[in-house]
């Protein structure tokens, strides 16, 4: 059931009571874990938190810490799975799902108690009726002794049936067609709803108990799903609005109590400011981050000999002497730094980058922490996924959570020069890929397989830096491709997962040209592996990634072109 | 701590009234026992009767709170105040302890000299004192001394004596009118404490002052 | 030079904040005994030069009987102050470890040393228990002010269940996050296995943000 006062139908609640949070490994989950850790200390509220990173982590450790326990809250995992039917917990045990993974389970959005969903359905959602989906107890019961029986003495049954019988079994056969067809509409397209943080942060809001460090969570989980695309674009507009007015508010409300002290005033502040969308600009060179940056790279073609030139073009034209462009942002000549903004702005219309002029959030803590949102996104994002043979998964998570607090500048540095490292292996790869030419077209969709054995390619184990190549290497291709219909396909993104036992990861992404972004590739992948027979392994929340056997990945890359075909 | 007036009331809503107040004034004493301890360098007469007081009343509260409500803001505050009074208890008896493995060998001398009614330790650590001093002998014996010749072997009590140096400056504050400290050092330099006043001055010249209450260390 | 070895032993104390290996064969303990060794030495002279002293009345023997027992004074002095110092770090460990000792420790004491260590506890334990009424007073809680009743905690080491004062039960894991009552965390976060974090509000920013990391003086690891 779904919980629309978070205060009163979840927050009171689980106040009485020790929390087991599980936590799935996004940036976003992690700004929401956040938000809700520092209200839990505010009411002297213990809890546990446990990241868990795909089905199987959160199986284990639900049955690790489910003693005792009463409530479970899950962060942006779980929503998407029958609960209940996984876990078997302890009938005084609830289970609060805050996931912005979409379609909810079924079973949890009809559960009466045991598992609460909260936030509003969203309107597009389409949930099915109750009735369609679901039979009353006693007719399911009905049905399985009819199907019993059916099977074994069909012949004394049959002849027994009676016109009544038949009538409620073409009923119920009906009812089942029906049935199918509306589950295959509901489930899908996988998509994203709104971002965790933003509910969490509207129920510390109602409560009064909001803050601006809470708030700058909240911008920071939005700001992800903006720039992993995981919401449309219509939808982060009008969220920004939305935060940029509680920023003033709690900006104000601070101001007008500590007047007297402009020190502290001045020590945290928040703004939202015209701004360019270069990756971590400002801890970068600004021939780095032009060359980094999605939008200048797609519409300067900067994977080509020819895009070299073009960048090098668009720095002479904007006066930029190319040692100072080589340099780092916070090196450069002031005077340059100061008209940097302006120099883009203009020429921005002549090389068709208008994209990169955009707004963000910056906090500003000190003379030495300035950060815009974007570069805490990249740079968790990159501590996320930087676990390695000495370094447990969890530990990166729990770094990406130290690198929420501003008291922890060294581990956020530390992030960004990973997010660099990262950004620069992406665009390395993509450029192989599209000088190559390796974009597989099936017709219905397209693929890319990253090579093996290169080095730095071990970072595509991991779904965010493999997302973020798809999704360059997609628009790069659409930008660049003479095929009228390329705008309308779909990618899907390979790469090895676990060299030695032969695994690869595999995403989907939706094409360039759906407004929404639903990705039909969850539903797609299923059916493709119950035809090609071929074990998939779909451990991670999000149902668009996938592991496989390698040796199996062409007969299921051909099962998948002529499902979609 | 100021607010302990309150907690100590509420706690003991169905007490006497007599123990209210007692209770909140034994805390005050306890912790200026606290204070005077952590800043005078030497061990000071014990203060058993205040600290066996407030522990029955940390029983007392405990079960006082058990019966409160999980939710009552009451509770969260009591269980903070009773930490804090948990902390000044521990860190006084173990400022005392401490002084006591320091300078075992001097305090027990001094101990040995004064009646049972004047001591200055209790009787629990007068029995740690001796347990530690036997300890470290049985350390040393071990180890070294009986392989050293002839008679150093014997444990030499009075080179091995650490005595507290009672030259040190402290801060203080007078309680009463005090009259004609002399000041150390000086022939003849007398001062007058004013109550409420606060002065540094050799620990050895308030020695007495601070063991009869007349002032306390800060 | 006389008492040079013994110095040795005191500077030992000094480069080291950590209880160096006694028993297995290493250097400590051969120190020790050639401290002792020439002590005896010294004594032997001195008892051979004193009793030349006194039977031929070799008055030119003294001082040099005198400078031996100066430095036999000095050789005692040192290795009791080594012994005593150890025993320091021993006492400091009861304080902040409780009254098992980890392993590593344990490898690096001789049999006297755990044997002092063992009846220190029992001392304390004694002390402890006559405080109060009935249940004793531990006096290892509460080391530091009380600023709020739950910290934050980062697990850094597997540590297994920990029980509550109330009876729940926690599985403390590496790498998971608690809120827990702050009494319960105190040795833990003495122990190294939990990570105390400290939040800064933005509302009352201070110049010492540094998250308060209470934390061990790395047993293993100073080396």
């Amino acid at each position: 059931m779904f919980v629309e006062n978070l205060e009163r139908g979840f927050y009171r609640l689980v106040k009485h009571d020790r929390c087991l949070l599980l936590v799935n490994f996004d940036v976003d989950a992690i700004c929401a874990c956040k938000i809700l850790q520092l209200l839990f200390k505010y009411d002297n509220m213990m809890y546990t938190l446990v990241p868990v990173q795909g089905v199987q982590d959160m199986v284990r450790a639900f049955e690790e810490n489910c003693e005792e326990v009463k409530n479970v809250i899950f962060i942006n995992c779980g929503g998407t799975l029958d609960l209940v039917e996984l876990l078997q917990p302890a009938e005084s045990v609830i289970f609060y799902i805050l996931d912005s993974h979409r379609p909810y389970d079924l079973c949890n959005i009809y559960s009466e108690d045991q598992v609460r969903i909260l936030g509003k359905p969203d309107e597009d959602d389409e949930i099915p009726e109750y009735n369609d989906v679901f039979r009353d107890d006693d007719s399911s019961d009905e049905n399985e002794t009819d199907e019993e029986s059916a099977s074994d003495r069909s012949q004394t049954k049959r002849r027994r049936l009676n016109e009544e019988d038949i009538v409620k079994r073409a009923g119920r056969r009906e009812w089942s067609e029906k049935r199918a067809t509306i589950l295959f509409n509901y489930t899908q397209y996988s998509y994203y709803g709104k971002s965790s943080a933003m509910i969490i942060f509207e129920m510390a809001w109602s409560m009064t108990k909001d803050n601006l460090d809470m708030i700058w969570w909240a911008i920071i989980g939005s700001t992800e799903q903006a720039i992993l695309g995981k919401v449309e674009s219509r939808l982060s507009v009008l969220e920004e609005g939305f935060l940029q007015a509680h920023v003033s508010r709690l900006t104000h409300k601070k101001g007008a109590e500590v007047d007297k002290q402009q020190q502290q005033q001045s020590a945290v502040k928040i703004t939202y400011d015209k701004d360019l969308l270069l990756v971590l600009y400002r801890h970068w060179t600004v021939e780095d981050s032009l060359r980094h940056s999605v939008p200048t790279a797609v519409s300067l073609r900067l994977w080509s000999l020819r895009g070299e030139q073009r960048l090098k073009g668009l720095l002479a034209d904007m006066g930029l002497p190319l040692a100072q462009s080589k340099q780092r942002f916070s090196a450069m000549d002031l005077a340059l730094r100061q008209e940097f903004k302006q120099m883009v702005e203009k020429l921005a219309g002549k090389y068709k980058v208008d994209t990169i002029i955009g707004t963000s959030f910056t906090l500003q803590y000190g003379y030495k922490f300035k950060y815009c949102a974007s570069d805490i996104v990249y740079a968790m994002l990159a501590l996320i996924e930087s676990s390695s043979k000495t370094k447990l998964p969890q530990g990166c998570f729990l770094d990406a959570l130290d690198c929420l607090s501003r008291t922890k500048k060294d581990i956020l540095e530390s992030g960004i020069e990973k997010a660099k490292l990262m950004l620069k292996t992406v665009f390395k790869t993509a450029q192989t890929i599209l000088q190559l030419k390796e974009i597989r077209n099936t017709g219905s969709f397209l693929y890319i397989i990253i090579p093996e054995g290169s080095a730095g390619n071990f970072i595509f184990a991991h779904p965010y830096p493999l997302m973020m190549l798809a999704q360059f290497t997609l628009k790069a291709y659409v930008d660049s491709s003479k095929n009228r219909r390329a705008p309308e396909l779909p990618l899907v993104a390979s790469a090895v997962y676990n060299a030695e036992e032969r695994i690869c990861i595999m995403i989907g992404i939706p094409p360039v040209c759906e407004d929404q972004p639903r990705s039909l590739f969850g539903r797609a992948f299923e059916q493709a592996a119950k035809n090609t027979n071929s074990y998939i392994d779909a451990d991670y929340f999000d149902s668009t990634i996938i592991r496989l056997k390698i040796e199996e990945r062409p007969k299921f890359l051909d099962a998948l072109a002529s499902l979609l075909a | 701590m100021e607010n302990n007036g309150d907690v100590q009331m509420t706690a003991e809503n169905d007490d006497q009234e007599e123990e209210e107040v007692t209770a909140q004034s034994v805390l005050l004493a306890i912790e200026e026992a606290w204070l005077n301890e952590k800043f005078a360098p030497e061990i000071l007469p014990h203060r058993s009767d205040l600290v066996d007081c407030m522990l029955q009343q940390i029983t007392h509260m405990e079960e006082n709170m058990k019966r409160l409500d999980k939710e009552d803001l009451r509770l969260m505050i009591h269980r903070m105040e009773l930490d804090r009074i948990k902390y000044v208890i521990t860190n006084y008896l173990r400022a005392r302890l401490e002084k006591i493995e320091k300078y075992t060998i001097h305090i027990l001398s001094q101990e040995a000299t004064r009646s049972s009614e004047e001591c200055y330790l209790t009787v629990a650590e007068l029995q740690f004192a001796k347990e530690f001093l036997t300890n470290i002998e049985m350390l040393f014996k071990t180890i070294a001394l009986q392989h050293m010749p002839g008679n150093f072997q014997t444990f030499e009590v009075d080179t091995l004596t650490v005595k507290p140096n009672l030259q040190t400056y402290v801060f203080l504050r007078a309680n009463d009118r005090i009259n004609g400290i002399i000041i150390p050092g000086s022939m003849d330099e007398e001062i007058d404490l004013e109550p409420g006043s606060q002065h540094i001055i050799q620990y050895s010249a308030v020695a007495d002052l601070v063991k009869s209450g007349a002032v306390k260390l800060i | 030079m006389y008492g040079r070895k013994g110095f040795k032993l005191i500077s030992e104390l000094d480069l080291y904040s950590d209880i160096l290996p006694f028993n297995v064969g290493c250097m400590i303990e051969a120190l020790i005994k050639e401290v002792l060794q020439e002590m005896q030495s010294l004594y032997d002279a001195n008892v051979a030069n004193s009793n030349a002293i006194r039977n031929d009345n070799n008055m030119a023997l003294l001082p040099s009987v005198q400078l031996r027992h100066i430095a036999l004074k000095r050789n005692k002095r040192c290795i009791l102050a080594y012994i005593y110092n150890r025993m320091r770090k021993l006492k400091e460990l009861r304080w902040e470890l409780g009254s098992i000792l980890p392993p590593e420790i344990n490898t690096n004491l001789i049999n006297a040393e755990v044997q002092w260590f063992q009846s220190y506890n029992k001392s304390l334990a004694k002390y402890m228990r006559s405080l109060g009424e009935d249940h004793g007073f531990n006096l290892t809680t509460n080391m530091v002010p009380p600023k709020t009743l739950y910290v934050e905690v980062k697990c850094v080491e597997d540590f297994g269940k920990l029980e509550l004062d109330d009876g729940q039960v926690i599985l403390l894991k590496k790498n998971t996050y608690h809120l827990l009552p702050r009494s319960v965390c105190e040795p833990l976060i003495r122990q190294g296995i939990l990570e105390h974090k400290k939040y800064v509000s933005m509302e009352f920013p201070s110049y010492e943000q540094e998250t308060q990391t209470i934390q061990l003086r790395s047993i293993k690891s100073d080396d």
